[in-house]
């Protein structure tokens, strides 16, 4: 026995548990807080990495189970008989990454049993779920002979399952080459997210063709790997037979792939220079055409070094590949980049490292190779011993021991990520409103007799000392203090005043709950609609926008930074806009509207706006007029239209019959919601 | 059974958003919180917000939730049929089968499915057209349209609307643009939209074929048991010759001199060559 320790499998299991540990916490808070925690998946990127990586190449890299085992048991080719079980335990382990991968994807994955009663013939997915089912089971069946050989009880079992090796090979072959091909049959159904040149409707024989090539660059790969870490030499004749196969398969890909770019007219879209069309050319250069040269290099120039690139480039290349057409080659058409989230990228490596771990534990155990390789990590001093017989124990820091350590520290990395994660990403954005302060104001009425002023006296230190205050005078208000852009630009909201305006205590919901049922806090503009109506004569966003250079934009229109930031206590626009008609300038209007004085926003509105576009909206034939409704703007009022009309001195709709009846022939809404015995706040709808 | 729609005129469309109201109401979907991460804005679709008001050119209001296509790619992604469409035309959603694979979301051409993210056992979200109600007889129609204080979005039988948008059109032909979006669209939707602004900019998105969305996949689902039989047959075929090759090589190398058999041997694994790689 080899007793030198072998660091290379030393540090490469450390390694594996080290990230099986990060995944594990990880996936602990994945099913307890939700994948909006734990990914960067949203409504417009719903598939990531664990469908890009972990199912879609997890099945392609399980490829070499079939080709190889195709190989050996239907064309006979017995000098690969060597590599068959490494190949089938490979794809099964292939698999078992994909089942992990798709539990964790899965947002019900306890609803996993309604796959087998609610068939969906017509669903891509349908196929993939049965087919991953079914090929998993013939590839555990296919394997158990090797892990059942050892046990004399078994015996009858095995001697079952080999004679039913060849059936079982069959079905296998015929479940992955649906398998592989309907996982390119998947995005066939989101042809209006893709990018053309990933988009085709020849994607499952593409998927099919690929995984192929895939599969033999990834048993080639594979058997490097493991000689390089159990130090012995790899089976060349048989990798360099295989990399030969997969170069016609790659060449065949190449042209299919380009071909159908060319039938379809879209290889425009590959020379356009673009980023995707770089991407596309990397990809095809990494998966299949770099490497099917490689593989094509003679031995004598260097042909060991080409075959070990080409295998990784080819596994690379198509990883690659299938991330484009699981995401990357989304974002060219809706606009909304993915970038993985840490947790997400660790649980996939994380299953990866898993399965690695358990590929390492077959192949020391069970005879998968030729030869079994010896466990020089075990034991570094023998447990026995060999003459006295006498147990002597592991060594202190046996490999149990590593591995518990490294899972840990994994572990810890793991709970870090995720605090990371749930604290900044997990949590809704920084709401752009912050809690509103509590202060006391002195309201005073305005000289001129419109409105009031609000004078901050000042800021109570707690809640407690805001509710005791004492209020004799009645002018002393409580009031709010309301971020209004995030940037510390309080607007002084009088919130005892608006309670009252609005009928007092019942009155609550009409801005806590208005148009968004239970919706935490109504922003000032959804009852002053008319602060950001597009429609509107004032646009404030585009002030807002054209200020914001200032120091401070607000200061630019409201003066008084102390007042409440409406449109009494700002500049009138023609302090700034000089061309336009200052106040007071006379406005004729066409009919028999009275000429006069337009003093504010309020009465511009209500007496020449709304008269003027009732006139308009009548006479384009409007069922009924919009803009005129006094409820257009009050919207809280809906249901008292006669009595606000009645109350602003305008005629009741009920007095000019004429007008609107004649045109109309019904009823109007406005009518209905004088005559319905409805109180305020009830809203009236047409049938 | 009729198959009912949603007519959705954007000119009388004033954005009060009384039908977003309206639906939170009928099917409690709870509370837009601040945005989260996977949201525009709280006021974008969301799974808290089945239906919304979003900004067209000219300062039209254009209302957008689920398109119910007649063949919508979401039901037939789902591999377990937990969205269906009904025989009313709406598409309906059953949680208590439902995988959570999002696979819809990937499916819906106009991107209006959305997923509960924030929850451990999310659901997927989207406007139902009130089914369960209306087939109870508990509504006549859904909430939004009857909350529409200007019945700019109706409810109606699909072909009915169809011809009053039509009649929409041709009675004020300056006025409208002269496309009824939903008719023909990915093989016609049971929400369908006039308008006198291009609603591309609105959930229309130009590149919107008039076929269906599942057909080009049903088209390859339906070769599968085809390709099973054939692959399987295949292989027996192929393992049966090969078999029978190396078996009458192996008689003939019996039969022949030992000095001989290097030659035979040759030639045999040159055949397996080429049956490998040409495979």
């Amino acid at each position: 026995m080899n007793t030198a320790v072998n660091n290379r499998l030393l540090v490469t299991k450390a390694a594996l548990w080290f990230f099986v540990g990060v995944a594990t916490v990880i996936a602990v808070v994945r099913f307890t807080l939700g994948l909006g925690v734990t990914t960067a998946l949203t409504d417009f990127t719903p598939w990531g990495m664990w469908i890009g990586f972990d199912v879609l190449s997890g099945v392609a890299l399980a490829a070499g189970g079939f080709v190889i085992a195709a190989t050996v048991h239907i064309f006979r080719l017995e000098r690969y008989h060597g590599i068959v079980r490494a190949a089938i335990l490979t794809a099964f382990l292939g698999y078992l990454a994909v089942i992990i991968g798709l539990m964790v994807d899965l947002g019900r994955p306890w609803n996993l049993w309604s796959v087998f009663f609610n068939w969906n013939l017509h669903s891509p997915l349908f196929e993939v779920a049965m087919c991953v089912i079914l090929y998993t089971a013939v590839l555990a069946l296919e394997f158990a002979p090797v892990g059942l050989e050892s046990f004399r009880w078994a015996q009858p079992a095995v001697r079952l399952l080999r004679k039913l090796t060849l059936p079982l090979v069959i079905t296998g072959i015929c479940l992955s080459t649906l398998h592989q091909s309907s996982l390119g049959t998947l995005f066939l159904l989101s042809e209006g997210r893709m990018h053309p040149l990933w988009y085709t409707p020849l994607l499952p024989p593409l998927f099919l063709i690929s995984a192929i090539a895939l599969g033999l660059g990834m048993v080639s790969l594979e058997g490097l790997v493991s000689s390089w870490l159990y130090k012995r030499e790899p089976e060349w004749p048989q990798i360099s037979g295989l990399t030969r196969a997969a170069s016609i398969v790659l060449g065949l890909y190449v042209g299919l792939r380009i071909g159908d770019l060319i039938w379809r007219g879209q290889i425009g879209w590959a020379l356009d220079g673009s980023w995707y069309a770089t991407l596309f050319w990397i990809e095809m250069a990494l998966s299949a055409i770099v490497p099917a040269v490689l593989f094509r290099l003679p031995e004598r120039h260097g042909g060991r070094w080409a075959v070990r690139w080409g295998a990784f480039l080819t596994v690379a290349g198509f990883v690659l590949n299938r991330v484009n057409v699981g995401g990357i080659s989304h974002i060219a058409i809706t606009g909304e980049a993915y970038v993985p989230a840490l947790t997400e990228l660790f649980i996939s490596i994380g299953i990866v490292a898993g399965l690695g771990l358990i590929f390492l534990f077959f192949v020391e155990n069970l005879n998968v190779w030729e030869k079994r390789p010896e466990r020089p990590d075990r034991f570094t001093r023998p447990a026995v011993d060999p003459i006295s017989s006498q147990f002597i124990g592991s060594p202190w820091f046996g490999s149990g021991q590593r591995a518990a350590l490294a899972w840990a520290v994994g572990a810890v990395l793991g709970l870090i990520l995720v605090e990371a994660q749930v604290s900044q990403r997990g949590q809704p954005r920084a709401n752009p409103v912050r809690s509103p302060r509590n202060v006391v104001v002195e309201v005073t009425p305005r000289l001129d007799g419109k409105g009031h002023e609000f004078d901050w006296i000042h800021q109570p230190a707690t809640l407690a000392s805001f509710t005791n205050t004492e209020v004799e005078n009645p002018s002393i208000q409580k009031a709010v203090l309301i971020d209004s852009g995030g940037a510390g630009r309080f607007v002084l909201f009088a919130h005892a005043a608006h309670q009252k305006r609005l009928g007092g205590e019942a009155s609550c919901g009409q801005c806590h709950h208005r148009n968004v049922p239970l919706d935490r806090g109504t922003s000032c503009v959804r009852c002053h609609r008319d602060m950001y109506r597009l429609t509107d004569t004032f646009d404030h966003a585009r002030h807002v926008t054209a200020h914001r250079v200032d120091k401070d934009p607000c200061v630019v229109c409201h003066a008084d930074r102390a007042a409440a930031k409406n449109r009494s206590g700002s500049k009138s626009c023609d302090s700034c806009h000089k061309p336009i008609a200052p106040l007071l300038t006379k406005v004729k209007v066409k009919g028999t509207y009275p000429i006069g004085v337009a003093p504010g926003y309020k009465q511009a509105l209500h007496s020449l706006c709304i008269h003027c576009h009732r006139e308009h909206e009548l006479a384009e034939g409007f069922k009924e007029p919009v803009l005129s409704r006094c409820t257009t703007c009050h919207r809280d009022q809906f249901g008292n239209e006669t009595e606000m009309r009645v109350q602003a001195g305008w005629p009741s709709p009920t007095e000019q019959p004429l007008d609107i009846q004649a045109r109309l022939g019904s009823p109007t809404a406005i009518e209905r919601a004088s005559k319905s015995s409805a109180g305020p706040g009830t809203k009236v709808t047409p049938q | 059974m009729k198959s009912f729609a949603i007519l959705t005129d954007v000119t009388k469309c004033i954005g009060c958003e009384d039908c977003v109201a309206a639906c939170k109401k009928a099917n409690d979907s709870g509370a837009d919180d601040a945005p989260w991460k996977w949201q525009s804005e709280a006021t974008g679709l969301s799974s808290t917000r089945w239906t919304t008001i979003e900004r067209a050119p000219e300062g039209r209001f254009v209302r957008v939730h689920c398109r119910h296509c007649l063949d919508p790619g979401c039901a037939a992604a789902c591999p377990v049929s937990a969205l269906k469409v009904t025989a009313e035309g709406a598409v309906a959603y059953d949680p208590s089968i439902c995988l959570g694979c999002r696979y819809c979301l990937m499916a819906c051409p106009f991107v209006m499915t959305r997923y509960e993210w924030e929850s451990a056992n999310p659901r997927v979200r989207k406007c139902i057209l009130c089914y369960e109600e209306i087939k109870a007889g508990r509504m006549k129609q859904p909430a939004c349209t009857k909350a529409c204080p200007t019945e700019a979005t109706i409810f109606g039988e699909r072909k009915a609307l169809l011809a009053e948008a039509h009649r929409r059109i041709d009675a004020e032909p300056g006025k409208y643009i002269d496309h009824v979006w939903g008719e023909h669209e990915v093989g016609g939707t049971s929400v369908i939209y006039i308008s006198d602004v291009d609603l591309t900019a609105a959930g229309w998105p130009a590149r919107l074929s008039e076929r269906p969305v599942p057909e080009l996949a049903t088209r390859v689902l339906n070769t599968v048991p085809a390709t099973f039989l054939t692959v399987g047959a295949a292989m027996v075929g192929i393992n049966w010759v090969v078999k029978r090759r190396q078996t009458i090589a192996a008689e003939t190398a019996k039969q022949i001199n030992t000095h001989a058999e290097g030659e035979v041997d040759a030639a045999e694994t040159d055949s397996e060559r080429t049956n490998g790689e040409g495979s």
